[in-house]
């Protein structure tokens, strides 16, 4: 009788301990998709900075490439995971908190891309 | 003799090619299901022309204003993503109706303005929706003299200033380049109907995947007969008009 009694209470905590276990994994299963969407961190570029400094037109160039061509399909992953949609609104998404971002170091530069004869300006934006 | 007899054999010839090539066809479900289809999807367009009703223009309006389509006063010089027509000059004589409906890009699966595109800038993307590239249009025009169905509109002058109604969610178009109706592909992405069809206060439009036997515009295309513009030509355009 005991011998019964302590196999049921086995199974019981091996039950829970399973339901613990699927709990946690589904939370994280529900987690990742976020984190991989790119919507989240601000803090980080999808390259580091100084390379975005002196690459960031080839990295647009192929970026525009691939979102006319291939639309939703059109994604970008970082070397550390992250998933990012090949847009200018993605880009923008980040750094329009700034309205004066790309016009700055243009202005400065003098240099006058041909980006805005077309897509909206941040500064354009009321 | 022989000239009268080889008459007689080509002008026999000449009237089967006209008898099997109609001007225009009937897509019967039937025929449809059977045609041979390329895997994947293929967004396509049934319109209901019975519902359209005459003098509406919502549709038209609704693509203006999700798209910063400009408005030209120049009739020669207007940009249209889509407009209304009179059904007989859209469908041809076999149309009995007289009343406007609307014209939109076909998203032909043979598209002539994508072979005449010098730069690659007018493509057929994996979806079916035949898109351009702004980036990469010369402004040539070639598109405009292949296209059947004229609906590439080219921007004379700079558009910015013609827009009506500008909305921050679209880009604009540039001086120099040509534009047409993308099946809201920036909607499609966001998991949103385009906007005529979305908007339609009758229901007219329907739109969906054409290789789903599922999909609402499958059904629509099995249960009722429907057109589509210019058949002959072999350009199979994705959107159908029930009559």
């Amino acid at each position: 009788m005991m011998h019964k009694n302590t196999l049921i209470g086995l199974v019981i905590v091996a039950m829970l301990a399973a339901a613990a276990y699927l709990a946690t994994g589904a939370e994280t299963r529900d987690a990742s998709p976020a984190a991989d969407s790119g919507t989240a961190d601000s803090t980080v570029c999808i390259y580091p900075k100084e390379y975005m400094q002196t690459h960031h037109m080839q990295v647009l160039a192929d970026w525009k490439e691939h979102a006319a061509h291939e639309g939703p399909d059109a994604f970008m992953k970082t070397p550390d995971g992250r998933r990012f949609q090949k847009d200018l609104a993605t880009c923008l998404g980040c750094h329009d908190n700034n309205r004066f971002f790309c016009f700055s170091c243009h202005n400065y530069a003098n240099v006058k891309p041909n980006c805005w004869n077309c897509h909206i300006s941040p500064q354009d934006l009321p | 003799m022989r000239k009268a007899g080889l008459g007689l054999i080509a002008g026999l010839g000449a009237a089967s090619g006209i008898l099997s090539n109609p001007l225009f066809e009937r897509v019967s479900a039937s025929a449809w299901a059977s045609s041979p289809k390329q895997p994947g999807r293929r967004w396509g367009m049934v319109i209901d022309t019975r519902r359209c009703p005459e003098g509406c223009t919502t549709c038209l309006d609704a693509c203006r204003r999700s798209h910063n389509v400009p408005t030209f006063s120049d009739p020669r010089r207007q940009v249209e993503w889509i407009h209304k027509e009179d059904g007989r000059a859209l469908l041809g004589t076999a149309c009995a109706t007289k009343q406007a409906i609307p014209a939109l890009c076909n998203h032909c699966a043979e598209p002539s303005c994508v072979r005449a595109c010098p730069t690659d800038s007018i493509f057929r993307r994996k979806d079916g929706i035949v898109a351009i590239d702004y980036h990469r249009c010369i402004g040539c025009r070639s598109c405009m003299l292949a296209c059947p169905y004229g609906e590439v509109s080219f921007n004379w002058s700079d558009p910015r200033p013609a827009i009506k109604e500008p909305t921050p969610e679209y880009p604009t178009r540039e001086q120099g380049v040509v534009e047409k109706c993308s099946f809201c592909s920036d909607r499609l992405k966001k998991g949103l109907e385009p906007s005529c069809s979305s908007q339609c206060p009758e229901g007219a439009m329907t739109f969906g995947d054409l290789n789903d036997p599922k999909s609402a515009v499958s059904r629509l295309l099995g249960s009722n007969e429907t057109m589509r513009r210019k058949p002959e030509l072999g350009t199979e355009p994705s959107v159908f008009y029930i009559i």
